[in-house]
């Protein structure tokens, strides 16, 4: 009965997923015209299949071997099912009858049901089956896989991200490098922002510093701000200066560690 | 890219669909975290992060899990909104997968985990309302006026980081064992003549040797 039971929702839960994730990572392809629901790394990754269906395919399922052994020993999917696994899989699938991107990969309809289908199936087999996977093939694909994934993440994205940031003008180039470093020290990551320091240089190269530019300035700022206190970057920049810590600092992060 | 006509009133393209298209999503990844409580598999996120969860599950403390998904969310809205891509990983997969379930039972509301149909129509709700303040700043902010904001530098620098990949894997093949590096160099010399990109050769032919001469993780 349980077996039902977890078959039937997972065929909702899947074919939810799946939608949702091929239509956001057909979206991306027109942002930031449309606003799209995905990941840097999906588009990058995405893009550098090029649109061959085998690549797209041999992609996912790379990832796929990770996930399942994920699941099986941890019930925890990984988030490659919905970054990587369903829309490079979607992709495929749809690129084999068409091989133009514009009609198939970048289309959000096409993307979305092609997804809920590959949803359907991906999340069923995950929560279904208890045995395990060739464990030979899941090590290689995670030893080889994730350090070359991580290497673009935290170093090959930045570094584009910047040159480009820098060769776009004086502007873009001096906030991408102030937001860069502040966020590579405080999101682990230097992408998020870079990608702020184009958009706020670009914006006042076109527009001024008008209200909105401003406003945005100022949206960019508070982010900062909240992330390195959620993250408790405020009190590690204190204690790394050797000053000590403001009591009033201390009991406002003890208001919000939910216990 | 450009060369695209996009209908933006139709419902794939346009500022409206995009709350739908959150709350389906932060359906299905709510319902996975059901998944996950009820029966120990199908949370959609990475084994560490589910593991501050299952902390909180086993009698600890909720606080890492909460804390931990709340601010990932919240700074997701933010940067999503004014970037064009919201982070799925970091607002969903972790916000309203791991967080918000976490707050929930932290107070001791268990309904809309512990019951499927109420989980579904959580998620829902909460995806509508990310959806919803995302459309709602990026009115007030992007959509007001002509600038492109450097999205065309943006959207440039995405496409060419796509490109590493490939040498990436041959990378990382070559030092994870003799084996696997010659595996991926001859898959990837292969989709090169066939004029494919190398990166899907470069995993096939580190597999098909990583099954033959298998290596430890550690």
């Amino acid at each position: 009965m349980t077996f039902v039971l977890i078959l039937l929702k997972s065929i909702l839960i899947g074919g939810l997923v799946g939608f949702a994730a091929g239509m956001g990572a057909a979206r991306m392809f027109n942002a930031p015209n449309v606003q799209a629901l995905g990941a840097f790394r999906t588009l990058g990754e995405m893009n550098a299949c090029e649109g061959d269906p085998a690549s797209h395919f041999s992609f996912g399922l790379g990832f796929f071997f990770n996930a399942w052994a994920s699941t099986v020993g941890a019930g925890a999917f990984t988030q490659d099912i919905t970054h990587r696994v369903i829309p490079n899989w979607a992709a495929s699938a749809l690129l084999v009858r068409n091989k133009k991107i514009e009609e198939t990969m970048h289309d959000p309809k096409k993307m979305a049901f092609t997804s809920a289908l590959i949803g359907i199936v991906v999340v069923v087999f995950l929560n279904t089956t208890a045995s395990a996977i060739p464990k030979s093939l899941q090590i290689t694909a995670v030893k080889v896989l994730v350090p070359a994934a991580e290497l673009l993440i935290n170093i090959v994205m930045p570094i584009i991200f910047w040159l480009a940031a820098i060769d776009a003008g004086k502007r873009s180039g001096l906030w991408a490098t102030v937001f860069g470093g502040l966020s590579a020290m405080i999101m682990g990551n230097a992408v998020p922002g870079v990608v702020l320091g184009i958009l706020i240089g670009k914006g006042v190269d076109e527009l001024g510093w008008v209200k909105l530019t401003k406003i945005m300035f100022t949206v960019i700022i508070v982010l900062f701000v909240l992330s390195a206190f959620f993250r408790g970057f405020d009190v590690q920049m204190i204690e790394s200066f050797k000053l000590p810590v403001p009591n009033w600092l201390d009991s406002l992060h003890g208001l919000f560690n939910v216990k | 890219m450009e060369s695209m006509e996009i209908d933006k009133k139709s419902f794939w393209y346009s500022e409206w669909s995009f709350p739908i298209l959150v709350g389906l999503m932060s359906a299905g990844v709510f319902a996975g975290t059901h998944m996950y409580y009820q029966y120990g598999v199908g949370a959609f996120n990475e084994v560490a992060i589910v593991a501050m969860l299952k902390a909180g599950m086993d009698g600890g403390s909720y606080g890492a899990a909460a804390a931990f998904g709340a601010s990932f969310l919240f700074a997701r809205i933010l940067e999503g909104s004014l970037v064009g891509i919201l982070d799925l990983g970091g607002s969903i997969l972790t916000g309203v997968g791991i967080g918000i379930p976490a707050i929930m039972l932290s107070v001791g509301w268990k309904a809309p985990i512990t019951n499927f149909s109420f989980a579904i129509a959580t998620g829902l709700v909460l995806g509508l309302a990310i959806g919803g303040i995302i459309t709602l700043v990026r009115k007030y902010t992007i959509n007001q006026s002509q600038a492109s904001f450097g999205a065309d530098v943006m959207m440039g620098a995405g496409n060419s980081s796509g490109r590493f990949l490939g040498p990436l894997i041959l990378i990382s093949a070559a030092t994870a064992s003799i084996p696997i590096g010659i595996g991926s160099i001859i898959g990837a010399v292969i989709f090169y003549l066939w004029k494919k990109p190398i990166a899907g050769g470069a995993i096939l032919g580190a597999m098909v040797l990583g099954a033959f001469f298998p290596i430890s993780l550690k």
